[in-house]
């Protein structure tokens, strides 16, 4: 899956502006950049939710629009930031929602064996007949990964996954981002804010600055002093903690 | 999604079925009262008329039950009702515009064929034109869809009350009286064409219909679903329309019932599974309106019409459910 | 002084229009004349002038109206048409109309000011209160609640059999303002000096409660002054002119896109613009069909339709506030998660 110059512009104004990058299959790979830098508009057209103004997206050989939008949702998946809804709706007919894809509304029995491995795997056993308006924001969020799980993609985006959860959840979140890589062997995107999450986690780094990409390379060569300074503007430091190169800005 | 929720599953079809039972009894009080069964010419033909009316009542709450759920779950928003779409004030529009320039004697008011193909014809014509258009102009945008169609439907009234100011006194009244909800005006071809129409936008809008419960978790998680969203809710949003005008253009205009059921039944059966949902309010629909004609005609001996039952008790309703949003906020 | 060039030009165009204004009717009227007395004076003073006047109070009237109650809803489409004010004044004079059938025009005016105000209030606490993913739903749900009024309106009407009777107050018509009959509008010109001087409370009060109280200002106090202010300006124009609806919707939003935002500043230019607007439909209305003239609402209704349509489709396309929506959705969205 890549992209090819997109472009995107609001009032004449190019938020992205010729954006082309190749999504590493099996890792995962961060957008990061300053607010307004474009990198949740260039998630909403890789993703097809919001449409471009020019370039392409391809997915396996084909622009992303053409294909048919039942097919491509057994094969990549999007969660955004916002998830609310005012039906009384479980945790366990959230994830059920997930195999809409491949039944429609009436699950088979492989289905309902597929929802109940999700549920496990995000452990909200206790919880599944729980009304999701009723869960804390950690929970819900566990919740809709879990339907994102039984949807059974090769590819998840997912759009800033950490925000509005505090450190102990936001934490908890990237480690199963970790997992479904590590474990599911799904590729990964993320719209992340924390510099930190991007680098301990994720295999790639994609940066953005004014709508055009600033740097992409593994998270090595990404996390530098002076690359970080560039793209943000403030000064940084870099540690190295645990193998991993992490930064310190103030 | 078989094994959800099975307990819920089981009170909801014992709910439906009790809805289905109120519904029959509603029928057959209103078939029987003040029957007078001892002179059968007499009773052979009150059942007749009776049967008719009935018939149309339960088309009317079908149609508007059915809508009024679909068009809440579009919109995501449980306070609205399709009397937003204007409707009313078209019907409402093109009667005075009848009588104004033909003048109230015109057979297009006074022949319940003509006035049931006039009121149809243009109400779903220019439905149909209009929202199509406007869909398109403004990109799918849902709500921006509504607060035109808001527009326009007091754009239709300020045409109608200038006619109306400058209408003679007399037509007036007779116009006034078309003018509200009545089941009497219609007969048996019109009865069959109705429900043949119903049941083909059914018939053609049956995949999307299929989809309802996937649009009620928000734009973004139905196309990550594999709905093509905005293909899907034009085509509900004008089934909506259809339905609504088969159901003016039926009774007049009444679709504020619309909210009185689709609440309820969301209240009774707090699900998403809309089939449900649909079929719930449908059937309140029937119960309340064949009841509440059944009063009217018996309690009342017609002094007010059924509409203003439905409107002082929609409004009473609809500051209720406001109350209640706001607890929730 | 470029500041308000813009108030000068909208204020010499007004004044010129309302001028030209005065001399169309049945009756051709010539300077000339006039100033000789006799019965063409007499047409000016007892028919032109007042319904000029009238004219331009409920132009100004109705756009400030609308303004207030925009900047303290915090919602470009709240408008005393969208936010139940003109149906809660209808309802107030058809109440004096069953119980009251002598009463004079002041009476009414009181009984529907009384309602407008309770109706609005309601409205905005209801709004306030309920947290609406997007700023559209706001005015859908004022059009549903006038919608309730109108038809509870309509029953009664039904009941008495003053249907007729009351679509003269439910259509706005300059037609039947005459000497003597019509001062109440006039009070539109006090209450919009009032809201002047309260201009800066209400665009502090439109930024919430929580920067009002940072600030030092009363917010309920202000709110409901506010809404007041809106709401008998808008009655007294009702039981005078009828219903005119759309002005308070567009006519703000108009000049805001020139304009921005800060009221005091623009408060001015609504006023102006709100008469010019009017007064040309007016002139529109009475020139088309010449020697009948067309009803004001009828006018206003086909040429505020097309122009808010046309806004809100370019606020769709080009506009910059149809980006800002989506972020404000996303905001609150995301505190509610």
């Amino acid at each position: 899956m890549f992209t090819k110059d997109l472009t995107k512009r609001y009032d004449g104004r190019a938020v992205v502006d010729g954006v082309s990058f190749e999504i590493p299959k099996g890792k995962v790979l961060s957008l990061i950049g300053p607010n307004g830098a474009g990198k949740s508009t260039v998630m909403g057209m890789i993703s097809r939710l919001v449409a471009g103004d020019a370039g392409l997206v391809d997915f396996d050989g084909r622009e992303i629009r053409k294909w048919k939008s039942r097919e491509l949702s057994r094969r990549l998946a999007i969660l955004t930031q916002t998830n609310n809804v005012q039906m009384k709706l479980t945790v366990r007919e959230l994830v059920s929602f997930g195999r809409f894809p491949y039944s429609g509304s009436r699950l088979t029995a492989e289905d309902e064996a597929i929802v109940d491995r999700s549920i496990a795997y995000m452990e909200l056993e206790d919880m599944q007949e729980q009304f999701i308006d009723e869960l804390s924001g950690g929970q819900r969020q566990r919740a809709y990964i879990a339907m994102v799980i039984a949807q059974d993609t090769e590819y998840i985006l997912l759009d800033e996954p950490t925000n509005n959860l505090d450190i102990y959840h936001a934490t908890n979140m990237m480690r199963i981002v970790r997992r479904l890589c590590d474990e599911l062997g799904k590729t990964v995107v993320l719209v992340l804010h924390e510099i930190n999450y991007a680098a301990f986690y994720s295999d790639y780094i994609c940066a953005f600055v004014n709508g055009r990409i600033a740097k992409f390379g593994t998270v090595r060569e990404v996390m530098t002093k002076e690359n970080l300074s560039q793209i943000y503007s403030v000064d940084f430091e870099i540690m190295e903690i645990d193998g991993k190169p992490l930064s310190i800005y103030y | 999604m078989n094994g959800a929720a099975p307990k819920n599953r089981t009170a909801g079809m014992k709910k439906l079925f009790w809805l289905c039972l109120a519904a029959a009894a509603a029928v057959v009080l209103y078939m029987t009262v003040n029957v007078r069964f001892d002179n059968p010419k007499l009773a052979s033909y009150a059942l007749h008329l009776r049967s008719v009316k009935v018939i149309v009542m339960l088309l009317a709450a079908a149609a508007i039950g059915a809508a009024s759920i679909v068009f809440q779950s579009i919109i995501n928003n449980t306070i609205v009702t399709p009397c937003l779409l204007g409707m009313n004030a078209l019907y409402t529009l093109v009667h005075t515009a009848v009588a104004f320039f033909l003048g109230t004697g015109s057979i297009l008011l006074r022949s319940g064929n003509a006035a049931f193909a006039m009121d149809l014809l243009i109400m779903s014509v220019t439905a149909t034109f209009l929202y199509g258009f406007i869909f398109k102009k403004t990109k799918y945008n849902v709500l921006y869809v509504l607060l035109i169609g808001t527009v326009l439907s007091s754009f239709f009234s300020s045409i109608q009350s200038t006619l109306v100011r400058v209408m003679d006194p007399n037509e007036y009244e007779t116009l006034l009286v078309t003018l509200v909800a009545s089941f009497s005006n219609v007969n048996e071809e019109i009865i069959l064409f109705a429900a043949l129409l119903m049941a083909a936008i059914a018939f053609v809008l049956r995949r999307d219909l299929g989809v309802l419960d996937v649009i009620t978790l928000g734009r973004e998680q139905a196309i990550n679903l594999g709905v093509d969203y905005d293909r899907v809710i034009r085509r509900l949003l004008l089934g909506v329309v259809l339905y609504i005008s088969v159901a003016t253009a039926l009774v007049g205009p009444i679709s504020f019932l619309g909210l009185i059921i689709a609440n309820l039944s969301r209240q009774l059966f707090r699900t998403y599974r809309h089939t449900r949902l649909i079929a719930g309010s449908v059937l309140i629909g029937m119960v309340l309106l064949v009841a509440g004609q059944l009063i009217v005609e018996q309690v009342y001996t017609y002094a007010i019409p059924i509409s203003v039952f439905i409107t002082v008790g929609g409004g009473v309703y609809f500051l209720y459910l406001l109350l209640m949003q706001r607890k929730r906020g | 002084m470029r500041k308000y060039r813009s108030t000068l030009l909208l204020a010499l165009l007004l004044l010129a229009v309302s001028a030209l204004s005065l001399f169309v009717g049945v009756i051709a009227l010539s300077p000339s004349e006039l100033l000789r007395g006799g019965e063409q004076a007499e047409i000016l003073l007892i028919s032109r002038l007042p319904r000029l006047l009238a004219i331009l109070c409920t132009g100004a009237g109705m756009s400030v109206a609308g303004l207030i109650m925009q900047q303290l809803c915090r919602n470009k489409f709240v408008s005393p048409t969208t936010g139940a004010t003109i149906s809660s004044a209808q309802f107030g004079i058809l109440l004096a109309l069953v119980y009251m059938p002598q009463s004079t025009i002041w009476s009414r005016a009181v009984f529907s000011a009384v309602c407008a105000v309770l109706g609005t209030w309601v409205f905005v606490c209801f709004v306030q209160h309920i947290p609406f993913r997007d700023p559209v739903m706001v005015p859908l749900v004022g059009i549903m609640f006038g919608n309730v009024i109108g038809g509870i309106t309509n029953y009664i009407a039904y009941r008495y059999e003053m249907t007729q009777a009351l679509s003269s107050w439910l259509t706005g018509s300059f037609s039947t303002v005459l000497r003597g009959r019509y001062e109440i509008v006039w009070l539109a010109v006090p209450l919009v000096v009032l809201a002047f001087f309260f201009a800066n409370h209400f665009n502090i009060v439109g930024m919430g409660r929580d920067f009002s109280k940072n600030l030092g200002v009363n917010y309920n106090l202000i709110l409901f002054l506010g809404l007041t202010i809106a709401a008998m300006i808008t009655a007294g124009i009702v039981v005078i002119v009828g219903s005119v609806s759309y002005i308070g919707l567009i006519v703000p939003n108009l000049v805001a896109m020139f304009k921005g935002d800060k009221i005091r500043g623009t408060l001015a230019d609504t006023a102006l613009f709100g008469a010019l607007f009017v007064l040309i439909c007016d002139l529109l209305g009475r020139i088309v069909i010449k020697p009948y003239e067309l009803p004001i609402e009828l006018i206003i209704g086909v040429v505020g339709s097309a122009l808010f349509v046309g806004m809100l489709i370019h606020r769709l396309n080009h506009g910059q506030k149809a980006v800002r929506f989506r972020k404000y959705r996303r905001q609150t969205g995301g505190e509610r998660l």
